[in-house]
């Protein structure tokens, strides 16, 4: 009798657990799942999104790899990846004067902040503002008797790509810091007490102590900092270069979203791509936890 | 002695290296709002003049007369308001489910629905579009924030889980065996409880949300249904536009976020650097 209680509770229990978690996954199907089993099924095909939906084999992977600005739009996004390395440390310099707690840190700490708060329209716009030929940024440069470096800033694709690579990293450094100072939190104040008893400076107690104890944090920073990178940057590009001149300073992301306007809607293209993105997506994650792990063992 | 002397002098270089840092930050929103009340002679003669101008509001009684912002801050603010509510009603439930719920296969699922997070809007957009255009779903709130319930939805799973694990099995029981439902446990239990959680949620999707552009710009083509952001994306890609209008818009756009941030940024730091150590 009592077994039977237990069983009919436990089976209970089992429909209670999964009745709960069911919207979420009927919505994750439809929302997540079923569109990216469709983009990996369309890449196969010509889809226009309307009547043409024949079978086409590889083709437009072929064509991607052969015949379009594919390769440009990697190269674009590995400089921009160049920003992350640059967000980590300017974020652990950040994290680590913070938590020196002086006067006014918490203060600081909300500013520092602040630009993830804000629409990246209005700072892409800015950016686009600061650098156009007779922006604020070339009116100082001027002003210091540089004009030879005083040119078209986004009007040439290598200053371009800088342009972004610096708004990418200033709209980062805010939330590297708040992420690094929270791993930070964990070091037991006593190992910074030892090592300023043993003469550590500043420098050293940065990256003898510091940088080794929040492993797990950096690793999880670079992860995030580095897919955000390569797919949520769309409304920075948008505002700042609008991907241009031609598609010289798009992204794989921001390729796809010209597709969708062009003229006889090339849908299976896109599909292809966004299958690739996808691709390369899952590959930074497991390489990247791979090589942490792999860090970690030989400590 | 010296070793005080030393730690004073390091304050102060640390203080004045974040300082640098703040003002880096807050200009070009300063830049961005003295430009907004000039007219457009001034800010071409000198877009950094402070002192001695006339201010006018003309750019903002523009953006509310003719660009009818307010009526596209209600867009945005309908699509925010429900996404949030959305993902709290699912989050909530499914994160109870998560954190105190045992039940077979759960260490999986939590594990593909945090791994859907890795999947980008963009790869998805096209065959989504397709499928909402299908049930005549374009071009309405819903899309936008079906969209925003499913990306956003594991990220909420994660906190709000990470979160409930840490009330105390006990209560839950002695709840239960006061007769509490299922619902009388969520209600009673595990939302004042789980509160940090539940508010950081909300503040923060309200920010990303408001803030976004790329799904409500492709979803949302329509003029009365556009989400401030769109409308002024659309606006500022006219290159032959007039800055001092254009900063007018952005400057009343962040309003709504800047404002949520400022009364709650305590939640949000800390669930920021929470989340990092999960």
């Amino acid at each position: 009798m009592s077994t039977n209680v237990t069983v009919a509770n436990r089976r209970l229990k089992i429909s209670e657990g999964w009745l709960s978690i069911l919207p979420v996954i009927i919505i994750l199907l439809f929302i997540r799942f079923y569109p990216m089993v469709m983009a990996v099924y369309r890449s196969f095909t010509n889809w226009d999104g309307m009547f043409r939906n024949d079978w086409v084999g590889l083709k437009n992977y072929i064509q991607i790899f052969t015949d379009s600005p594919f390769w440009m739009l990697l190269r674009n996004s590995l400089v921009l990846l160049l920003s992350v390395p640059l967000q980590v440390m300017l974020g652990i310099l950040v994290a680590v004067l913070l938590y020196e707690e002086v006067r006014g840190w918490r203060f600081f700490r909300t500013i520092i902040y602040l630009p993830q708060i804000i629409a990246a329209i209005t700072i892409g716009y800015l950016f686009r503002v600061a650098f156009s030929l007779d922006g604020p940024v070339n009116s100082v440069l001027r002003f210091l008797r540089l004009d030879f470096i005083a040119i078209e800033w986004l009007g040439n694709t290598a200053t371009a790509l800088f342009v972004l690579v610096f708004c990418l990293t200033w709209f980062s450094i805010g939330w590297q810091a708040i992420v690094i100072l929270g791993g930070m939190a964990k070091i037991s104040p006593e190992v910074f007490e030892a090592a300023k008893m043993d003469g550590a400076n500043y420098w050293q107690r940065t990256f003898y102590v510091v940088i080794p104890m929040i492993s797990r944090t950096l690793e999880y920073c670079i992860i995030m900092s580095m897919v955000w990178t390569l797919t949520s940057i769309f409304a920075f590009i948008f505002t700042i270069t609008g991907g241009g001149p031609g598609y010289n300073t798009s992204t794989i992301d921001y390729m796809i979203y010209t597709k969708f306007y062009q003229v006889g809607r090339p849908y299976g293209f896109a599909s292809a791509l966004a299958v690739i993105l996808l691709t390369i997506i899952l590959a930074i994650t497991v390489v990247e936890m791979r090589v942490t792990n792999k860090a970690s063992e030989w400590e | 002695m010296l070793a005080k002397i030393n730690q004073k002098a390091t304050n102060v270089v640390i203080f004045l290296a974040l300082l640098g840092l703040s003002i880096s930050n807050l200009y070009p929103m300063f830049y961005m709002f003295m430009n907004s009340v000039k007219s457009r002679t001034d800010y071409y003669v000198n877009p950094f003049s402070v002192w001695g101008l006339k201010l006018t509001w003309e750019n903002y009684a523009t953006m509310v007369s003719q660009f009818k912002i307010f009526d596209l801050f209600k867009n945005s603010f309908i699509i925010s308001f429900s996404s949030i509510v959305l993902l709290l009603c699912l989050g909530i439930v499914a994160s109870y489910a998560f954190a105190k719920l045992r039940f077979k296969g759960k260490d999986v699922i939590y594990l593909l629905v945090l791994a859907t997070m890795f999947i980008p809007v963009q790869a998805t957009i096209i065959p989504l579009y397709m499928m909402f255009s299908k049930i005549h779903l374009v071009n309405t709130y819903w899309a936008v924030i079906f969209i925003y319930v499913g990306m956003f939805i594991p990220e909420v799973i994660l906190l709000m889980t990470s979160g409930f694990r840490g009330i105390p099995d006990e209560l839950i029981e002695a709840a239960k065996l006061d007769g509490a439902g299922y619902f009388d446990v969520l209600r009673y239990v595990i939302v004042p409880m789980g509160r940090p959680a539940i508010i950081l949620c909300i503040i923060f999707y309200f920010i990303v949300t408001w803030n976004d552009l790329f799904s409500p710009m492709i979803l949302l083509q329509s003029m009365d249904k556009r989400t401030v952001m769109v409308a002024l994306a659309a606006l500022l890609s006219r290159y032959s536009g007039d800055p001092t209008f254009q900063f007018a818009g952005l400057v009343l756009a962040s309003i709504p976020a800047i404002l949520v941030y400022a009364i709650f940024q305590r939640y949000i730091i800390k669930g920021i650097s929470l989340g990092a150590t999960k």
